[in-house]
């Protein structure tokens, strides 16, 4: 049986992305490691802020409850 | 001797003179093969289990679309396919990945070990769990490893391993992989693996050059990597031999 411990948490810590030969690399939190192009992570980030923004929202309406 | 390097500084398995003896008379035939030759595909049926005396070799398995994703890199010494003498068909291919030699033993041969050598039998086991504990753990290097832990993770296994074949000095060992292996080992694009390949250079732990890969700093490699090789079931006190290093042909 898995201790709640082990079980995998919300990250904290963020990704760090790079350029590299005219692709974005990201890496981490946990085990990611992933190439995009340039275009899929303009897409990817704004698709991060928008569920960040939104993840803000949920946690302020809770709080009000 | 063809077998001189299966199951070698193994943890209580070491072969006795009649069972060396045994598995060097199932050999039936000795072949050397070009670098990215196929030998097994997939839902192939498989009479015989090949023994890798030189060279690199992989099992792999490609997706729809062809991209494929190596799930074992095997050394000299390594029976790339003994779970094939029960499953008779695989589930992936294999392949060479530089020039290598190899020995074939037919099934029917590892049917009569089995009836005459119940101890050597248990070894051949043994090899083949040690197969699925090497599986295991790169699981483990895909799952929770950043891209660095995962080449780094390979790379400490990969030199632990030949150390035990006596093909790795503990700090410098020939591997006949490309970049593009690497990224086929660890999940990542080459790009990925060129940019770790310089990170790794520029914190002085590690370089791979023309096939030839120098550990700058084994502790601080194998803590990047979070390695910890007791999955090789290696008996340290029996890594005593000189390691021939040489750059494979690929």
């Amino acid at each position: 049986m898995t201790e709640p411990s082990a079980i995998p948490q919300p990250e904290s810590v963020p990704g760090v992305a790079s350029a590299e030969d005219g692709l974005v690399v990201l890496d981490g939190p946990a085990g990611v490691a992933v190439t995009m192009t340039a275009n899929a992570a303009t897409q990817t980030g704004h698709s991060l802020i928008s569920a960040a923004k939104a993840a803000e929202q949920q946690i302020a309406t809770r709080g009000e409850d | 001797m063809f077998t001189e390097r299966f199951l070698r500084d193994r943890c209580g398995v070491h072969l006795e003179v009649d069972e060396r003896a045994r598995l060097e008379a199932a050999i039936s035939e000795i072949q050397t093969l070009p670098p990215r030759t196929n030998i097994v595909h997939a839902g192939d049926q498989v009479q015989h289990s090949t023994l890798l005396i030189e060279g690199f070799m992989s099992r792999y398995i490609d997706d729809r679309r062809g991209l494929r994703q190596l799930v074992a890199v095997h050394v000299p010494g390594d029976f790339v396919d003994l779970h094939a003498f029960p499953l008779k068909i695989l589930d992936h291919d294999v392949a060479t990945m530089t020039a290598s030699t190899v020995a074939i033993v037919p099934h029917v041969q590892l049917d009569a070990i089995m009836l005459e050598m119940p101890q050597l039998t248990r070894k051949l086991w043994f090899a083949t769990l040690l197969d699925a504990a090497i599986h295991r753990a790169w699981l483990f290097r895909l799952g929770r490893l950043d891209a660095v832990g995962r080449v780094a993770h390979f790379l400490c296994e990969t030199n632990a391993r030949l150390v035990s074949a006596g093909l790795s000095d503990g700090r410098r060992f020939a591997l006949g992989l490309n970049q593009t292996d690497l990224a086929e080992v660890c999940g990542l694009t080459s790009v990925h693996v060129n940019r770790v390949m310089r990170q790794l250079r520029e914190e002085r732990l590690c370089i791979f050059r023309s096939s030839l890969v120098e550990i700058l700093d084994p502790d601080r490699l194998t803590k990047r990597g979070q390695f910890d090789p007791a999955y090789l079931y290696i008996d340290n006190q029996l890594s005593n031999t000189t390691p021939s290093i040489s750059r494979p042909t690929s």
